[in-house]
């Protein structure tokens, strides 16, 4: 293999101090792996909070565990770890150097609200009088105002202020959050400004996004408002969500009683959009079918299928379930048409085991839309030198026995970064990138105290 | 006088969709030495937490009932947040009002309001009478022990050996290398599978902190994280003691098998010779003198490969996908097209499982570029005749059936996990699956974590996993090991079981009744005593002690029946 080897005299030594890019799960996971074991952490996310897409999900397959429940006592230990130095709503401008000494500029944006000072009580979003579609977390499913935070558990759990949307900064005038905050934290006048730290190694977590449904002529483009994606049907779905768990059709707020689910929206399309499954629809499709009907039991979930892949340990069983004892009813086929038709969004395919053409006047259509690489992943790859494939995602060494390394040393993959996944196995690999990190580090601590390798050994 | 606050979670609408909080914390703050009850949406979040630190300050708290969710979710969170605040964490409980109240009581919400009720005050009641603890510190062997000299294993080993810490490598084969030197290229860009194997073991080989033991098994294991007695047993040592070991953790790495093809009957395996499974087309592939049949030695001209052979058949074999059968199959069709340029390759399959970056890809071109055909169904039938093998199945698309005069069948038989596991689970106390598969502590976010202290799962151990995938959990099983390395030493939870010695008369009923070994009669005076470090707290003791000298700290005689009382 290629030994991450490096060199440096007693005044350069290298710093055991990593950067993980991405406070998703993947992020989130080595960055606890590294901070637990003793070494400084520095976590940038470019979102306002830690969460990434699993705290926009509802439950979780294939036991059916809430994604807060199981997430927030990490996001918690993440926002309280003494190793861990937390930027959120902070993008990386620029890294240069190598293994042992890379330097890092990160660009900490105006949140418009000194972060010190905030108690995060939430008055000044309670009493902003502009109100929006969240399209970001709440994908277009619920509302935000212009000072916001996430989520109700965000962490950190302070607010952001969107100047594109704040009445003060487009007419110049309003100031109600200053008004009423407490603790007099609103600051209009704040800027954007750039910090410098140096690391020693450098983890990429930055994720995946949903392709978007606006480039699917054949679902409507987007057009068409009952066709929503995975996320969104998430959104609604969750307990803590926009509509507190009740599913309801976007169009008119009615209850969805057919539900058409269609797979690979934009995967294994290589005309069209992408030509790779995104390996995890099958499964949060079979779960969101399960969840469908459990709340809306006289509710009948239809789902498209190419092929069906619960490849993993209880996944076959659960997708079986889905189908058996939530009568979710499976068609083999892709659908070539969608349209509206007065309340309904008719659904045309053809069900490839029989050959027949089917119909369906569906309430509401839900699209496992394709996973693509992040935007903000493909400037960080450019930035490190790193190679990606041609949609974007980042090579590792050796796909086989480096999966986490990359070509760059000291440079290493965690989650989707390098393609799609589910969550086990970000999490499985964010503890490798984790563990590769750790192994460099005890073994420069070494190099700098023969005391410390002398108690290794004793 | 105590002064006890109770903070009741929400829980978005998980807990306060079924029980009337705010009832519930009017009615608690009635209760003798509350002196504060209040209710919060997520009690677990940034605010819930701070809102419990706060209300220690403004109110001088000395005992905290958080009643939420199970303690196993939240426990540490909120003892964590009240010892911040300067109290003891041992005086924060969890009142369980989700898991055993409000989720399984959805339609009767007063009878769950009653309950919850209920619950927290017995909770009220252990946090009066309980002590302020310190937990206590146990050194810590940095010396990890990985069961497994497959890729999995010999990763894990590499990451923690590299790291500075020594490493006992065991494997009970003669060589090292697993499954992986068994195949003859990797997919999806055909490196040679050796050529990639062959670096790997050559650092263990060498590596000055990585003993290796090959015909060598895992005998007996004692101790506990940090802790841990291991015994090895080698063929050369025999039938004599087994070498004994001192570890600080344990990596399982012990891999898979194939599902006999044996038990395959309907496929003809067994009867036939010409119908073999997907590691014995991995050995044909790799030999040097081509590919030849078993049967006659011949070159198959017409191959095909029976997906799911035993795999999502839950009536007769495996219910679950074997995950990497698909993707081998695909690299072996193509492999086999160019040894063969002139033969046909055929794939029965059920659904086509090609996941991840580059992997569907890698299926079309089989298909596309090698004109493998793939058709959708089950072999049906199975037969020889005249020199062949025919196989009969349906094609699902087309309703048609479909006859094929095979030269050769490969199945790609189920993976199971290797022989042995379900005994070692037993050797090593760790919990294994109706399958044998190894079991992680959480399915989502501890996949590399076993539920024992101290023991981490790499590989297809757990579950079957392509080598990608495999390589990157062994360095996650790695990188936990490196974490409790990096401690100083172990901290033991202080809850555990103790001895009055002046009420205990030595009778030694708590020795068997004890499931961890944790107890032993004093050496020369007439009493019981508890190794803390073993002990787990259960409270078996306690239970079978006449004198009720044996007692759990924080779950005395005397609380629990004052937690009884209140809810009588």
């Amino acid at each position: 293999m290629a030994e991450q080897t490096m060199s440096y005299s007693e005044k350069n030594i290298p710093i055991s101090k990593v950067l993980i890019i991405g406070a998703g799960i993947a992020g989130m996971q080595a960055a606890l792996d590294i901070a637990n074991a003793g070494y400084p952490v520095l976590l940038v996310e470019k979102l306002p909070s830690i969460g990434g897409h699993m705290a926009q999900l509802s439950e979780t397959f294939p036991t059916l565990d809430c994604a807060q429940c199981i997430m927030t006592p990490r996001t918690v230990e993440v926002g309280h770890h003494e190793n861990i130095q937390l930027m959120t709503y902070s993008e990386i401008e620029s890294i240069e150097g190598e293994l042992g000494d890379f330097r890092v500029t990160v660009r900490r944006k105006a949140a418009y609200v000194d972060w010190d000072a905030c108690t995060g009580c939430g008055v000044c979003t309670e009493k902003c009088p502009k109100r929006m579609t969240s399209t970001q977390f709440e994908v277009g499913m619920g509302r935000r105002k212009a000072i916001y935070t996430l989520s109700p558990q965000a962490v950190p759990n302070k607010p952001v202020l969107d100047r594109e949307n704040c009445i003060w900064f487009q007419r110049g005038k309003c100031r109600v959050c200053e008004k009423f905050c407490p603790t007099g934290a609103i600051d209009y006048e704040q800027e954007d400004y750039t910090v410098e730290e140096r690391v020693g190694t450098i983890i990429v977590a930055t994720g995946y996004d949903l392709y978007p449904v606006i480039n699917m002529g054949e679902y409507g483009s987007g057009e068409v408002p009952d066709v929503i994606d995975g996320l969104a049907f998430e959104r609604l779905l969750s307990s803590s969500g926009p509509t507190a768990g009740q599913v309801f059709r976007p169009s008119d707020g009615q209850e969805p009683k057919e539900v058409v689910f269609i797979q690979c929206a934009g995967s294994r399309d290589p005309e069209l959009h992408m030509p790779y499954c995104s390996k995890i629809c099958c499964m949060y499709t079979a779960k969101h079918a399960m969840l469908y009907k459990h709340k809306v039991h006289d509710g009948q979930a239809y789902v498209f299928y190419i092929d069906i892949r619960s490849a993993g340990k209880r996944y076959e069983e659960f997708v079986q379930r889905a189908m058996e004892e939530d009568d979710s009813l499976y068609l083999r086929g892709k659908v070539s048409k969608i349209f509206r038709d007065g309340q309904k969004t008719v659904v045309w395919g053809t069900d490839t085991l029989t050959g027949q053409n089917i119909e369906i006047a569906a309430d509401l259509v839900v699209l496992a839309t394709a996973m693509v690489p992040r935007l903000e992943g493909k400037l960080i790859a450019q930035m490190l030198g790193l190679p990606t494939d041609a949609h974007g995602w980042m090579l590792p060494m050796d796909d086989n026995i480096h999966p986490v390394e990359t070509l760059r040393p000291g440079v290493f993959l965690a989650g989707t970064a390098s393609g799609p996944k589910d969550i086990p196995e970000t999490v499985a690999q964010a503890s490798g990138a984790a563990g590769k990190v750790l192994s460099l580090f005890a073994r420069w601590d070494r190099t700098r105290s023969p005391e410390t390798e002398r108690l290794v050994y004793a | 006088m105590r002064r006890i606050g109770v903070f009741i979670c929400h829980c978005g609408t998980n807990i306060a969709g079924t029980v009337d909080v705010e009832r519930v914390a009017a009615e608690i703050a009635k209760y003798p030495e509350v002196v504060l009850s209040t209710d919060y949406k997520y009690m677990c979040s940034d605010p819930g937490q701070n809102l419990i630190k706060e209300s220690i300050a403004r109110h001088n708290l000395d005992g905290i009932v958080v009643s939420a969710c199970s303690p196993a979710m939240h426990e540490v969170t909120f003892r964590r947040a009240t010892e911040s605040a300067g109290v003891n964490p041992y005086q924060c409980e969890i009142a369980n009002i989700r898991e055993q109240v409000s989720w399984v009581h959805q339609n009767d919400k007063e009878a769950a309001t009653i309950k919850a009720i209920e619950t927290i005050r017995t909770i009220v009641e252990k946090v009066r009478y309980n002590e302020s603890l310190v937990p206590f510190s146990l050194p810590l062997v940095k010396r990890a022990l990985v069961i497994g000299g497959g890729i999995a294993g010999m990763t894990t080993a590499l990451d923690i050996a590299e790291a500075g810490y020594p490493v006992l490598l065991v494997e009970r084969d003669d060589h090292l290398g697993g499954n992986m030197a068994r195949l003859s290229q990797a997919y999806v860009n055909f490196d040679g599978a050796n050529d990639l194997l062959g670096s790997t073991i050559e650092r263990v080989t060498h590596h000055p902190n990585i003993q290796v033991l090959t015909n060598a098994k895992v005998s007996e294991v004692g101790g506990y994280v940090g802790n841990f007695i291991v015994g090895v047993n080698t063929r050369s040592n025999g039938a004599a003691e087994p070498f004994s070991f001192d570890i600080g953790a344990i990596v399982v790495a012990t891999g898979y098998e194939l599902y006999k093809k044996e038990n395959l009957g309907e496929y003809g395996a067994g009867r036939y010779p010409d119908v073999i499974d997907g590691l014995q087309f991995e050995q044909m592939l790799a030999s040097k003198d081509g590919l030849r049949r078993p049967s006659d030695g011949r070159e198959p001209k017409e191959v095909v490969w029976v997906q799911c052979a035993g795999s999502r058949d839950p009536e007769l074999h495996k219910s679950y996908c074997s995950k990497i059968c698909c993707m081998y199959v695909a690299k072996q069709t193509i492999a086999y097209k160019k040894r063969v340029p002139d033969g046909q390759a055929y794939v029965m399959y059920i659904d086509i499982r090609s996941q991840g970056r580059g992997y569907e890809e890698f299926v079309q071109t089989a298909m596309e570029n090698y004109d493998v055909l793939y058709l959708r169904g089950k072999a049906s039938k199975v037969f020889q005749e005249n020199g062949q093998v025919t196989v009969w199945s349906t094609d699902t698309l087309t309703g048609q059936n479909i006859k094929v005069d095979a030269d050769l069948v490969v199945l790609a038989t189920a993976v199971v996990p290797a022989s042995g596991a379900v005994e070692l689970g037993q050797t090593i106390r760790s919990a294994v699956d109706e399958h044998g598969f190894f079991s992680e502590a959480h399915p989502k976010l501890r996949p590399v974590e076993s539920n024992t202290a101290g023991i981490f799962l790499a590989g297809a151990a757990q579950f079957a996993k392509d080598i990608p995938e495999t390589v990157a959990q062994a360095s996650g099983a790695a990188s936990k090991v490196l974490g409790l390395f990096a401690l100083r030493q172990m901290v033991q939870e202080p809850t555990v079981a103790y001895v009055d010695p002046e009420l205990c008369s030595g009778c030694g009923l708590c020795i068997p009744a004890c499931p961890y070994d944790a107890r032993e009669m004093h050496s020369w005076q007439a009493l019981a005593t508890v190794n803390a470090a073993l002990c787990q707290g259960c409270g078996a003791c306690a239970m079978v002690c006449p004198n009720k000298a044996s007692k759990v700290r924080n779950f005395t005689p005397h609380q629990i029946l004052t937690m009884m009382d209140a809810y009588l």
